[in-house]
């Protein structure tokens, strides 16, 4: 009984040294020599790695566990939390096995690994430059007509390519940045499309309004305000572009494009929320503050008999940012 | 033993994520179980505050209050309000003319709790109202009956509203101030947007109809009642009950708390689990070294 059961110790010691080969049996030896009990310590580290197998084969386990917990939640409905969890717990589960298991149980470096020569050598050069010369240089030398064939396959290759790539960058701007869908006597909408009546708004309401027909058009919207009940005259020039104290600017930011939407109706400012520029309402939207390098541009409006909003003219100035062929200041 | 001592270290990260994860579900769960609950709720206050006064209103969408608040709301207005806006309600230096501004105006403001006003400053706070909803509706009351003119309290049922389309208006009309959140944002010199998250429905058609401090004003031709309504209910219903998909809504706030937890969390986590895996490095170093 007492050998069987020793052999079998014998037989676990030397499993856990073969497992543990290099730096943990370097180890042991290394304690050997300081003179400690050689059973003991042979013991305690047995022990140490039976340990960390279990853990290894636990988290392992506890992996296997949860992932198929995650394919349980999916399949009753997914609920977020659950499956967030399982997929986390599955995930630090599987990784701590395979960190243990790299740990403890792989042999430990340093190991030399010798590289070879990377250069060819003589012989083997002189060889490729034989090879290329008689296979290659006289493939060509006699069949003209493959290398021509070549060269015209690649050409063909570089055109079609050219065609995708340019059309990649988009269409030309053409007008579009000069001008707004607004003509004169544009209807003034709502983004359902619906034509906006002289006394559709309150005194300090606001609403982002397009041309008629193209209600929805980015570089078309427009910011209505009535600021009050009675004509304003923002510029010299402008007497008459604010019936009933309606006034309308361009959303977009002269900055960068960003939708001007904020209106502060106490202190008669317009507040952009990308970088924070502040246009007055009533000096005609010029910039007080932040980095908008131009005032809004505004929109001449006018009333027609039926009461309706419309615009007299477009925009005289391109709206938002800058761009290199803008000539206007 | 120092292994059972590492054994119970190693554990520790895995129980830690499951019992995280586990505290978030709890809340998500619960968050959404409660959501019907909530709602129910909060329609049901809508339907006590205007039934107080519900007598000669029902034909209109405005709520109309008795007269005989009148007396009661005189008291008060002198008590709370007179010594900025004056026993007549006409205003001082301290304090605008009251005369006129209709019931929307004065219910909105002493509702929310901004007046009276705890202390002058560019924004009046919103805050816990002191007066009751009885005593409010008497000030109301009192200040209507010094001129005529203004919105009145729209009265706002939200049993037939349209959230998704409540949805579209706040994106429209709403957002670009209060955020589509509705927490609320800093605007220029220091004021602010309000956050929509204690705004009951009738407080907002009201803040619509009136544009109180810097806000527009939303006419009944802009926004009808029943869009008035919509908005309300998406507020109400969504808004201050979102469903946030992560268990936790950080406050709406956008990426810096979501990117604070971000680095904090996912990145504090990563750094102690490196450690970790790197520390064994460090133990074999000093040993071999004496």
């Amino acid at each position: 009984m007492d050998t069987k059961e020793n052999g079998e110790n014998i037989n676990a010691v030397s499993k856990a040294g073969n497992l543990s080969a290099g730096n943990n049996s370097h180890n042991l030896a290394n304690h050997t020599c300081e003179g400690c009990g050689r059973s003991d310590l042979a013991e305690q580290e047995r022990r140490r790695l039976r340990a960390l197998e279990v853990v290894a084969q636990l988290s392992v386990i506890g992996a296997l566990l949860c992932f198929i917990g995650v394919g349980v939640t999916y399949w009753v409905g997914g609920q977020n939390q659950f499956l967030g969890g399982f997929l986390a717990a599955g995930l630090a589960l599987l990784g701590i096995g395979v960190i243990v298991i790299g740990k403890y149980f792989m042999p430990q470096g340093p190991f030399v690994e010798q590289r070879h020569e990377i250069s060819s050598t003589v012989q083997q050069k002189q060889l490729f430059e034989e090879a290329l010369v008689e296979r290659g240089g006289s493939a060509f030398k006699r069949r003209k007509f493959l290398g021509v064939l070549m060269g015209a396959s690649a050409t063909m290759f570089g055109i079609t390519f050219a065609f995708p790539w340019i059309r990649s960058l988009g269409p030309l701007p053409g007008k579009t940045l000069f001008q707004t869908w607004w003509r004169p006597g544009s209807r003034v909408v709502t983004v359902h499309g619906r034509p906006v009546k002289v006394d559709d708004l309150e005194v300090g309401g606001i609403l982002t309004v397009f041309p008629e027909g193209h209600a929805g058009s980015s570089m078309s919207q427009t910011i209505l305000i009535r600021a009050a009940s009675l004509p304003i005259t923002t510029r010299k020039g402008r007497e008459t572009w604010s019936p009933h104290g309606y006034l309308g600017f361009s959303k977009i930011c002269t900055h960068a494009g960003c939708p001007v939407g904020l209106y502060e109706e106490q202190s008669q400012q317009l507040l952009c929320p990308c970088h924070q520029s502040i246009f007055d309402v009533l000096d005609g939207a010029v910039p007080v503050f932040g980095p908008a390098p131009r005032p809004l541009p505004q929109l001449p409006l006018g009333v027609d008999e039926e009461g309706y909003l419309r615009a007299r003219s477009d925009f005289l100035e391109p709206v938002g940012p800058g761009f290199w062929e803008r000539t206007t200041a | 033993m120092p292994y059972h001592k590492k054994l119970i270290r190693m554990l520790l990260l895995p129980a830690l994520l499951v019992l995280l994860s586990t505290g978030f579900a709890v809340i998500s769960i619960y968050r959404n179980g409660s959501f019907a609950a909530r709602t129910s709720l909060v329609s049901t206050g809508t339907s006590v505050s205007t039934g107080a006064s519900q007598a000669g209103a029902e034909k209109s969408n405005t709520v109309s209050i008795p007269k005989s608040l009148i007396p009661e709301g005189h008291i008060l207005f002198i008590e709370n309000c007179s010594s900025c806006h004056t026993n007549t309600g006409e205003g001082s230096y301290r304090g605008p003319n009251l005369v006129g501004l209709g019931a929307a105006t004065v219910d909105f403001w002493v509702s929310t709790g901004r007046m009276p006003l705890s202390q002058p400053g560019i924004e009046a706070v919103q805050k816990p109202s002191r007066l009751t909803r009885q005593q409010t509706l008497a000030i109301v009351a009192y200040v209507t009956s010094l001129g005529k003119g203004g919105p009145p309290i729209p009265k706002v049922n939200l049993k037939h509203a349209n959230v998704s389309e409540g949805q579209t208006l706040f994106a429209l009309n709403c957002a670009s101030c209060h955020t589509i959140t509705g927490s609320g944002d800093a605007l220029s010199n220091r004021s602010f947007s309000s956050s929509l998250h204690i705004a009951s429905p009738t407080q907002i058609a009201e803040a619509l109809r009136i544009g109180p401090g810097n806000m527009p004003r939303f006419g009944p031709r802009t926004l009808n009642h029943k869009e008035v309504e919509d908005i309300a209910a998406y507020v109400t219903r969504f808004i201050q009950h979102p469903n946030n998909a992560g268990g936790v809504g950080l406050g709406g706030v956008g990426p810096v708390a979501e990117g604070f937890i971000a680095l904090l969390i996912g990145l504090g986590g990563l750094m102690l689990v490196s450690f970790w895996i790197g520390d064994r490095q460090e133990k074999e170093e000093s040993r071999d070294g004496h």
